[in-house]
């Protein structure tokens, strides 16, 4: 069979993919092995072909599927029972579960604490209905008399307040040199807005108003957080008048 | 009645379980089809879409008469695939191998970016390049007989085109990849 360059060339598909007949067969690989190029081109077609038919699928994304559900017949619809949410593998270990759940589990044990209750101190009698009551009864009685002291006592404190603040009277270690008053420092005219009262004025004023307490007995019913509040507006206006 | 045709059935019958099947089944494949025509996955991924949004809207319209289920998915991914072609060819350097030669190089280093190494094999991205200087035609009919694994027949059916044209191209598509990897430096093994 006389076979060429060009017959190698046009059946070499063919020769690959084993549809030459045994006597095209044998007259290709005779011209092969006597060609250079002839020889080349198969080695490297076949080569690649082989290679190609090796090659793995690739992977598809990984949402692919989901991304064409949703745009032809669109999102699944399943029906859930409410049972499914403790029955769904891994809802008990998802970070937002676990922090919710301690949040919560944070809040009841504030709650608790605050309303005076101990573990520790929990015996079987206090669980009886009637004891229940009765303990939620007193803390809810207790609760409510600390709040009416704690509105009370604020009310002495704003009564403090109000007298201590409107007072205008200058007072004579504090009172600036007529010269500082005409030739001020800085240009800005909210600066003599924001001089707080007199330090010396207040203090004494202060100190009047709380011996005036103190003997009227009303400072045995202030809790701690109004005084300081009682002690610190002095205390800040003598800080404003320094700077 | 084989299996798709059975999901076809399904389909049709308003199963939705079914359609879900069948997208599972196939979209890798389809997938695999655009990617290795197109070069470019995330081209790949909105072309998938756009041949199972082909697939929904025509499945009433599919007998098995037209050949098997699969057959016929791939001629519409590669009829879409051609239109697509067709339609950003101006926004592309031609494909011709006379021009695209001379940039090999260049195309070769902007390609091989650390992403795309890290997500295919070498030799996989290697056929990638070399796949992408082909023309269309036999492009095609060489993802088709030698990534795909089609026969012949269903080639022709995939193509329309008569069974010595299809013979024809994938002979020289594998001649002409062989060639553009020797030139590229690439010899896949």
């Amino acid at each position: 069979m006389n076979w060429n360059c060009t017959n190698t060339e046009e059946r070499l598909s063919d020769y690959i993919d084993g549809l030459l007949t045994p006597a095209e067969a044998q007259a290709f690989k005779a011209h092969a092995a006597g060609c250079d190029d002839c020889s080349k081109m198969v080695a490297a077609v076949s080569s690649l072909v082989t290679s190609m038919h090796s090659l793995e699928l690739e992977p598809a994304p990984p949402m692919l599927v989901n991304r064409i559900i949703n745009a032809t017949s669109g999102p699944r619809k399943e029906k859930v029972s409410w049972t499914s949410w403790f029955t769904t593998p891994g809802r008990w270990v998802q970070p937002r579960f676990v922090v919710g759940l301690a949040t919560v589990a944070a809040a009841v044990l504030i709650v608790v604490y605050t309303l005076g209750f101990t573990p520790s101190k929990l015996r079987k009698a206090n669980l009886s209905p009637l004891d229940a009551f009765r303990s939620a009864n007193r803390s809810a009685h207790l609760t409510y008399a600390r709040s009416v002291k704690y509105v009370n006592d604020l009310r002495v404190v704003y009564e403090i307040q109000s007298r201590l603040q409107p007072s205008n009277e200058p007072s004579p270690e504090s009172q600036p040199m007529p010269e500082q008053q005409s030739q001020p420092k800085s240009g800005n005219p909210q600066e003599k807005s924001q001089t707080g009262p007199k330090p010396g004025h207040s203090q004494a004023r202060t100190y009047a108003m709380l011996a005036t307490y103190v003997n009227s007995g009303w400072v045995e019913t202030c809790n701690a957080s109004t005084r300081l509040a009682f002690f610190a507006a002095p205390m800040s206006a003598t800080n404003r008048s320094a700077r | 009645m084989e299996p798709d045709a059975q999901l076809v059935h399904d389909c049709l019958q308003g199963e939705g379980s079914a359609w879900e099947e069948l997208v599972r089944r196939h979209a890798r494949r389809v997938f695999n089809i655009c990617y290795r025509f197109t070069g470019n996955r995330t081209e790949a991924e909105d072309m998938s879409q756009e041949v199972f949004l082909r697939i929904y809207k025509t499945l009433p319209s599919y007998r098995p008469s037209f050949g098997a289920f699969p057959t016929w998915l791939t001629s519409v991914t590669r009829n879409l695939l051609v239109d697509h072609y067709r339609r950003t060819k101006r926004d592309r350097v031609t494909d011709s191998m006379e021009d695209v030669m001379p940039q090999i190089e260049n195309k070769e280093s902007t390609a091989r970016t650390p992403d795309k190494l890290a997500l295919e094999s070498e030799l996989s991205a290697q056929l990638q390049q070399g796949l992408s200087k082909l023309s269309p035609e036999l492009r095609e009919a060489v993802i088709l007989r030698d990534l795909q694994g089609l026969e012949y027949g269903e080639i022709q059916t995939v193509l329309q085109v008569p069974e010595g044209t299809v013979k024809s191209r994938i002979n020289r598509g594998r001649i002409e990849l062989a060639k553009i990897l020797d030139a590229m430096g690439l010899r896949p093994n």
